[in-house]
């Protein structure tokens, strides 16, 4: 048990606690909300949780959910725009919250792996992360370009 | 106390697959799948299995919500054009 | 256009797309050696060509 798991263990425990309850109640659009930031959190977690278990290789599972998780988001923007359209989900405050911690992790992990390849696959994965987050609640906020008329 | 962050997991998990239950409508039902696959893949790595969660990953991320949001999507159809 | 610049374009990109993908590749992997490398530029050169294809296909539309 070192500082890092217990980040990553306060971490999950409040954001994990207030993910389930966001996804699990409320309208759609809290919901939606809740997913796109429930990669954010869980890729930060596996950040820290590869730092404090001194194992590199983990940090692939943190670069995989990056890649995914708005993948995930993104079909839920593209199959739900007809629900999401009358009341469209924003969160700003709350985005940037998450963003913020992530860029928080991703650059404690780099400090702490020092300049090299290593650190370099942890920028890709934070970029990946933040831009991924974002383009996702930008994608719920303003829905997707409209491409009902060509796949039907 | 190094099991801290095994027991907050389990607890994420099981939080989850309780609501994945509960939840009645379809649509929010894949919205908490979805983040039961990666609370899962996350439960998988703290217990040093990181091959099974990459795996729980690609399946539970996108894949799952993706499959069930389309059968939803076409059930709707059938059902709005039989009404029409 | 000749077909001659048609064919020094599609093989800029498609060095792009691979000159890109490797880097990417080196960056993931743990330990730098030799088939590291060969299977690397093999599969950044799948990765390319099947990059240029999806571009195009999503210029097409």
């Amino acid at each position: 048990m070192n500082g890092w798991t217990v980040t990553a263990t306060a971490a999950l425990a409040g954001g994990g606690a207030a993910v389930v309850w966001g996804v699990a109640t409320g309208p759609l659009r809290r919901r939606v909300i809740a997913q796109n930031l429930s990669t954010t959190l869980f890729c930060s977690a596996l950040l820290l949780l590869a730092q404090g278990y001194g194992r590199p290789s983990y940090v692939d599972i943190a670069l995989v959910l990056a890649l995914l998780g708005p993948v995930g988001t993104l079909v839920f923007a593209r199959l739900l725009a007809e629900d999401l359209d009358e009341d469209p989900p924003r969160a700003r405050a709350l985005t940037w919250r998450a963003v913020g911690f992530g860029a928080a992790v991703v650059l404690a992990a780099c400090v702490a792996t020092g300049p090299g390849r290593a650190m370099a696959k942890l920028l890709v994965t934070g970029a990946l992360l933040i831009g991924g987050t974002l383009v996702a609640s930008r994608a719920l906020a303003h829905g997707m370009p409209k491409g009902e008329d060509r796949h039907g | 106390m190094a099991d801290a962050v095994i027991v907050v997991a389990l607890l994420l998990v099981a939080a989850t697959a309780t609501a994945a239950v509960a939840v009645r409508d379809p649509v929010s039902q894949a919205l908490v799948l979805a983040v039961l696959g990666v609370a899962l893949a996350l439960l998988f790595t703290v217990l040093q299995a990181p091959d099974v969660a990459l795996s729980q990953l690609a399946v539970g991320s996108a894949l799952t919500p993706l499959l069930l949001l389309l059968s939803v999507r076409k059930v709707r159809r059938q059902r709005k054009g039989r009404t029409e | 256009m000749t077909r001659r610049t048609t064919l020094i374009r599609a093989v800029s990109e498609v060095l792009a797309w691979w000159a890109a993908l490797a880097v990417l590749w080196l960056v993931f992997i743990t330990t730098v050696d030799a088939l590291e490398l060969v299977v690397g530029a093999g599969v950044a050169l799948v990765g390319a060509v099947a990059a240029r294809a999806a571009r195009r296909a999503v210029d097409a539309e």
